[in-house]
């Protein structure tokens, strides 16, 4: 602790200097915290996706009779199915197009991460033309309940018009992702009996099943039963589904740990360098402290721990700005902010990588403090 | 003039000392070429995005869809409305006076990438008898042909190099059974290129569907859209879509495309600004090692002005260096990378307007490295320099 002066002494030697690597060390690490953020948010994408859900599609783009519902759900070891049926549309900006579940009351129990209440429950079962829509719909499109709203949508209804009217007859939220879940639920048979072609069909069934162990089996016994039929099925858990939308993306994990290779490279050299700049400037002055008794060992401690507190306290600023800043990501762009979530867990690896970097980079600057001989270092004082 | 001579006189003067200070430069030009790269990487997936969607669409051709269908999946034409279409005025007939369209349908089915075997989905492309008329950027480059009322289908090249059991010979698994692959076509590397192509009637009866998902057109010119769209649009029936085909396109791909680029410049500009604060250290450090040579300089005549474009020159070109190595790095790694993002297959692409970008940023961060320590240089006072040990 005693020589803390000093090493702040020799960090504050040249003032712009330690600024400029300070802050080009904070920026490097609110950059490390966006991307571990990126990686969060499809993390907690995956957590959210339960293995005993199956999600029952169509393997070639044709709509599923119906009738698949019944033959499912008499399969042993499956608990509930639920139909669906998404009526994209749009709500008054053509730019902002999102999809409609179409489904009935068996739904809920197939996600109950969804909070609905019985009343909301029923008060959709008796409504034809009703929907339920999460907090994060109502609020993006200005909805309340009670409000009648036009959809446009890309199905045509039997009275020729793209127009869909729904009432929005409550608010629900996804307790998995509060407050950002983007869910607008009405009824089957509304679109079915309204709808003018592919009637009696759904282009997803939603399979839950009583062991989460059995997921592939059941999936396989799904889509063989319907193999040879006109709509054949393509089955898989709800975590297989998402595993393979997030590579859909690109493998993001691959792009975030390029990013951060490239940064800590860029650090390493950015810092190593300042070192090397302040232990030759100073030669002089390590010398007299090996005069008055300071020992080798000492010296190079005194250059490395310079070289870790610059880069601790940076990172640390750094990964508490990423941190306190991404939740406010979501306040200006919703789309975005669901996406990232900066785990805890982050702020420990980016302090283990900013250590890591003031050892690596303020290695070589300290051997040279460690072996500088004490005559020549005086007598090539100026 | 002789400000000019002053320039390069203490220009040539700061570049001979470059190699003295070898290593604080090393830290400018890797800093930057860490920040180009990261930027011209990321926007090098745009530019192959792009690519590949603009070659897709021609001027000369419209594409027609169902009103609010926002996409051809979205998409119903009816076979009734598909022969009407046909016969609208600017519809461009072939020798034997038959309009050069196709009505397609679009179907998809599911293929292990090569790279990790998970499952991705392939469209399936049905498309009319005067296809080969209507995209003639479609070429066989071996195999044969599929024959019509046969389950036979073609593959696009980019499918074949991403995906695996895509060969001529191979089967694969549609409605109705196992579709043969009798051939591989090459479509300019554009979005085509990831599809297999069937007959439309037959895909739609395997199907067991009768409405196709759209229809596109062959014009006079690209000059009568107008008078093809009006006439679609004053039939009677229901409301249609109409686009040019480039447009519809270039629409399609512009969310994903600003998508990537605000990543592209949000990670580029972040590693840059870090990079920037490097210059800044390295110039100020260049410019106090300096000092009492400047100051001679300053003492013998030579103009502030001199001074600091000697400083901004010598800052440019190590941000330039770092951007070339930067260009040449991504462009090593990445230019001509495949890569399947969905049903679409890019090849991603490290252009001159990239390069230019590129180099453009660094010359911009450079400027705000350089501007301040050149600013210092040229207001220090000339005898405190002097006299300084």
């Amino acid at each position: 602790m005693k020589y803390l002066p000093l090493i702040l002494a020799g960090l504050w030697r040249k003032p712009a200097r330690t600024i400029f690597t300070f802050l080009s060390i904070v920026v490097a690490f609110i950059l490390f915290g966006i991307l571990s953020a990126i990686e969060g948010g499809m993390a907690r994408q995956m957590e959210a996706a339960r293995l005993d859900r199956l999600l029952v599609d169509t393997k070639f783009g044709t709509n599923m009779p119906l009738t698949y519902l019944d033959r499912i759900a008499a399969i042993p070891g499956v608990t509930l199915v639920a139909p669906r049926q998404i009526l994209v549309g749009y709500y008054q900006d053509p730019k902002a197009p999102f999809g409609m579940i179409m489904t009935d009351q068996r739904f809920w129990a197939v996600r109950p991460e969804l909070n609905v209440t019985k009343e909301q429950i029923e008060a959709l079962r008796r409504t034809r033309t009703g929907a339920l829509v999460t907090v994060f719909s109502a609020k993006r499109f200005g909805w309340k309940v009670g409000q009648r709203v036009p959809i446009i949508s890309n199905t045509v209804n039997k009275a020729g018009s793209h127009v869909w009217t729904f009432d929005i007859l409550g608010i629900i939220d996804d307790t998995s992702r509060p407050g950002t879940g983007r869910y607008f639920v009405g009824n089957y048979d509304y679109v079915d009996q309204d709808r003018t072609t592919q009637k009696s069909t759904v282009d997803r069934i939603l399979v839950r099943i009583k062991d989460p162990n059995r997921a592939t089996q059941i999936s396989r016994t799904i889509d063989r039963m319907f193999a040879n039929s006109a709509a054949p099925t393509r089955t898989g858990s709800e975590k297989s589904d998402r595993l393979s939308g997030v590579r859909a993306i690109g493998d993001v994990g691959f792009f975030t740990r390029a990013v951060v290779a490239a940064v800590l490279f860029m650090l390493l050299f950015l810092t190593g360098n300042t070192m090397m700049q302040s232990v030759r400037e100073r030669v002089p002055e390590f010398a007299v402290l090996k005069t008055l008794g300071y020992s080798d060992g000492g010296v190079l401690a005194l250059v490395l721990a310079e070289s870790v507190i610059l880069c601790l306290l940076a990172a640390a600023a750094g990964l508490a700005l990423a941190k306190l800043g991404i939740p406010r990501i979501g306040d200006i762009s919703p789309d975005m902010g669901q996406l990232l979530l900066m785990p805890w867990s982050a702020l420990l690896t980016g302090l283990g990588f900013g250590l890591a970097v003031s050892l690596a980079s303020g290695l070589i600057p300290a051997l040279r403090a460690k072996r500088l001989s004490i005559i020549q270092a005086l007598a090539s004082r100026p | 003039m002789t400000s000019l001579k002053q320039i390069a006189a203490v220009t040539l003067m700061s570049l001979r000392t470059i190699p003295g200070r070898m290593g604080s430069s090393l830290v400018v030009v890797i800093g930057m070429a860490c920040a180009v790269g990261a930027l011209v990487s990321i926007l090098s997936m745009s530019a192959g995005f792009l690519r590949t969607m603009g070659n897709t669409g021609s001027p000369s051709r419209a594409i027609i869809l169902s009103d609010g269908a926002l996409g051809e999946w979205g998409s119903s034409v009816a076979h009734t409305q598909a022969a009407i279409i046909a016969d609208m005025p600017g519809v461009r007939r072939d020798e034997a006076q038959k309009p050069v369209v196709s009505a397609d349908y679009l179907g998809y089915t599911v293929v292990p990438k090569k790279s990790d075997g998970l499952d991705a989905y392939i469209d399936v492309r049905g498309v009319s008898a005067e296809n080969p008329r209507l995209r003639p950027e479609i070429k066989l480059v071996s195999g044969r042909m599929f024959h019509p009322g046969q389950y036979e289908v073609i593959v696009g090249k980019s499918a074949q190099a991403q995906f695996d059991g895509l060969r001529e010979g191979d089967r694969i698994s549609l409605p109705e059974g196992d579709w043969l692959i009798t051939g591989t076509f090459e479509a300019n590397g554009n979005a085509d290129e990831s599809e297999l192509i069937t007959d439309a009637s037959t895909l739609l009866s395997a199907m067991r569907t009768s409405t196709y998902k759209s229809m596109t057109v062959l014009l006079d010119s690209p000059a009568a859209f107008t008078r093809f769209k009006n006439a679609v649009t004053a039939r009677p029936g229901p409301a249609l879509e109409i686009s040019r085909e480039s447009d519809y396109y270039a629409e399609q791909s512009k969310s994903f495309d600003q998508f990537l680029r605000t990543i592209a410049y949000v990670v580029g500009g972040i590693m840059g600004l870090g990079a920037t604060f490097g210059a800044l250290n390295t110039m100020y450090s260049a410019v106090s090692a300096r000092a009492r040579e400047i100051a001679t300089l300053r003492a013998i005549g030579f103009g502030g002005g001199a001074v600091v474009i000697s400083v901004m020159t010598e800052c440019f070109l190590f941000c330039l260096a770092g951007a070339a190595a930067g260009v040449a790095f991504a462009w090593a790694l990445f230019n001509g990378y495949q890569h399947a993002m969905g049903g679409l297959v890019i090849r991603l692409a490290v252009t001159a307007e990239l390069a230019v970008t590129g180099i453009g940023f660094a010359l911009i961060l450079g400027m705000v490295g350089g501007l301040f320590p050149a600013l210092r240089a040229a207001r220090m006072p000339v005898t405190d320099a002097l006299r300084a040990t």
